[in-house]
């Protein structure tokens, strides 16, 4: 309240031409009340482009964000509207924590959205096909996606291919390995093969269990990155890894799990996605790879790595989550919401270009 | 002249035991022979300058004894005993050797605490960083060395100065009995080099074993017990530092290769 007041008052006396009596006398009665408010803008502008990684700068967008949500629709800020925004895009939450071990490390997973999508039809082909049970189901999905997780790792680390290259042959890849799965089809329970998983989507006290998911694998990762040993190799790699290889970081072998965590992430997503929507088709999520590498750059974590957090990737995807509910909301075309994307991220590319100018 | 040298080496006073010897070291790269036939002692509690030309062989000579190279040919002894020299890690944590390099590579986005535990971090139940207890262990080495440097600051904000003393306050840190620098003055201020002089200074004084290599034949000078002289890969002499002078020790590098005053 002090902010805004003193903030209507400081460009009120700045702005007076020639300096008539009255906000002479209000300049002089307020005293250190503009420079106090230069100086909150000022601390405010720092933490909008301040240091990357920053997770105050995340938080700040978000709040941006549904502060102008709330304006352009107050439909936005419903409970119920609120609610399911948080449940639909639990998954997405958990794919960009993905993200954002790998793009910690300066590589980049291409390849998320295949592995979310292959990972369901895998799921659903082994407790509606063949009737296994869906615990069973459930760890099978993700140790094989550990597994590819792995192979994809050793192609970076050790072939050196860039990750680039690797995770946009497994997005090619396993969007064919979906689609081979049940000969181009989707896969729904039948009433006599349940899926068996679908508690996944339900909910303990009232609180949807994706979301008590989702919320588990953001504070997971978080400890891991800012308590853990190998949350400081996963930084000094990002941030420089002949150093990191210096000091006796064994570089390969962090690369190597930070893939493998991406792709059991994305398996975890992808049998969250199937619980979800009841069902699973080869073509389903498609863009996610981009929407999670958008939210973990909004997020705060630089494209080259070494600084951020997994709460600021999960905060950035709670942004791109935004921008495709007010699409729905407002009823624009869904193309629109390529677009929005497109425009916050340059957004966020420009204000990170910003802090360094600042700075 | 280097009959002279070495006879005061072999009768030198101050300096101890030999900490690490290297004895008929090799290391070529293809069809150039980069190390060639290279033994030298390195005693405990001494400064030792290591110069020479460019390509003389002094880089590689550190690339070996830091673990980042392999010699073709010839052994390590640490304390006496023969040892293999594997890797950057093993070489710190097995033989207590600190390397600081040239370039002063470090992670800029990490904290000076950070940087200075990172690969040796300590934890707390089994899998937890003991931030707490690293961030005032590095506050106390850092006091030790009497500098301003916050051990929570992030290293992006360190001059190439202050992050020279991270590096060498790593080894302190650990205890390390050597600590190698690699052209300490090349990445600062000429106007700092004095400071790098005060510190190795203060390592000696710490019984630290330091084998300096550089350029600048002055600084080598200001500081060193004795110094060793590159060329063309072989070491052309090992001199107490008393009695050498830059003259000297030009002659020493340029005239071997010209065709030999020394053998």
């Amino acid at each position: 309240m002090r902010v805004s007041t003193r903030a209507t008052g400081g460009p009120a006396g700045g702005s007076g031409p020639g300096g008539t009596a009255g906000p002479a006398g209000t300049l002089q009665g307020t005293g250190a009340g503009p420079s106090a408010a230069v100086t909150s803008l000022r601390r405010l502008w720092h933490v909008m482009v301040g240091r990357e990684g920053d997770v105050r700068r995340p938080i700040a967008f978000l709040i941006l964000g549904v502060i102008v949500a709330t304006i352009i629709t107050p439909d936005f800020i419903r409970p119920s509207n609120i609610d399911s925004l948080l449940v639909d895009n639990s998954y997405l939450l958990v794919i960009a924590v993905g993200e954002a071990f790998v793009i910690m490390v300066g590589s980049i997973d291409l390849g998320v959205e295949s592995m979310l999508v292959s990972a369901g039809m895998l799921i659903a082909w082994l407790t509606v096909f063949h009737g296994m049970p869906s615990g069973l189901a459930v760890v099978v999905t993700l140790a094989a996606a550990v597994v590819i997780g792995l192979l994809v790792g050793l192609l970076v680390a050790k072939v050196h291919i860039p990750s680039f290259v690797v995770t946009l042959g497994v997005y090619w890849g396993f969007r064919g390995v979906a689609l081979l799965v049940n000969n181009q089809q989707g896969i729904s329970p039948a009433g006599s093969r349940p899926f068996g998983f679908e508690g996944i989507a339900g909910s303990t006290g009232g609180v949807s269990n994706l979301l008590i998911i989702a919320l588990a694998v953001v504070i997971v990762a978080q400890v891991v990155m800012s308590l853990t040993p190998f949350g400081l190799w996963l930084k000094s790699i990002g941030s420089n890894e002949l150093a990191a290889r210096r000091a006796g970081i064994r570089a390969d072998t962090v690369k190597i799990s930070v893939f493998a965590i991406s792709a059991f992430l994305a398996a975890l997503a992808g049998i969250m996605y199937t619980a979800w929507a009841g069902t699973i088709v080869p073509s389903a999520v498609e863009g996610y790879s981009l929407e999670a590498i958008a939210a973990v750059i909004l997020g705060g974590i630089p494209f080259t790595g070494g600084r951020g957090t997994a709460v600021g990737a999960a905060l950035g995807a709670l942004m791109v989550a935004i921008i495709n509910d007010l699409i729905v909301l407002l009823g624009v075309p869904s193309l629109w919401e390529y677009i929005f994307v497109a425009a916050v991220l340059i957004v966020a590319g420009l204000q990170a270009r910003a802090g360094r100018l600042v700075k | 002249m280097t009959t002279d040298a070495s006879a005061r080496d072999v009768n030198g006073t101050t300096q101890g035991e030999p900490v690490l010897s290297v004895r008929h070291l090799v290391k070529r790269f293809g069809a150039v022979t980069a190390i060639d036939d290279v033994s030298l002692d390195v005693r405990s509690g001494e400064v030792l300058g290591i110069v020479g030309d460019n390509g003389a062989g002094k880089s590689t000579f550190l690339s070996l004894l830091s673990g980042y190279n392999h010699p073709d040919a010839g052994e390590f002894r640490y304390h006496g005993r023969p040892v293999r020299i594997s890797s950057p890690a093993q070489t710190r944590r097995e033989l207590g050797i600190e390397m600081v390099y040239q370039d002063l590579a470090m992670s800029p986005d990490l904290s000076v605490w950070q940087n200075l535990f990172l690969g040796e971090e300590r934890r707390r139940w089994m899998f937890f960083l003991d931030r707490r207890g690293m961030r005032s262990r590095a506050r106390e080495v850092l006091r030790e060395m009497n500098t301003k440097i916050e051990a929570g600051a992030p290293v992006s904000d360190l001059s190439g100065g202050e992050r020279q003393l991270v590096a060498v306050a790593r080894g302190l840190l650990f205890d390390r009995d050597i600590i190698m620098l690699d052209e300490p003055t090349a990445a600062i201020s000429v106007a700092k080099a004095d400071d790098v002089l005060h510190t190795i200074r203060s390592l000696r004084e710490r019984g630290k074993t330091v084998i300096l290599i550089s350029h600048r034949l002055e600084d080598v000078l200001a500081v060193a017990d004795r110094v060793a002289v590159f060329a063309a890969g072989k070491i052309v002499s090992v001199a107490e530092n008393e009695g050498l002078t830059v003259e000297k020790l030009l002659r020493l590098m340029f005239g071997a290769r010209a065709g030999g005053t020394t053998t």
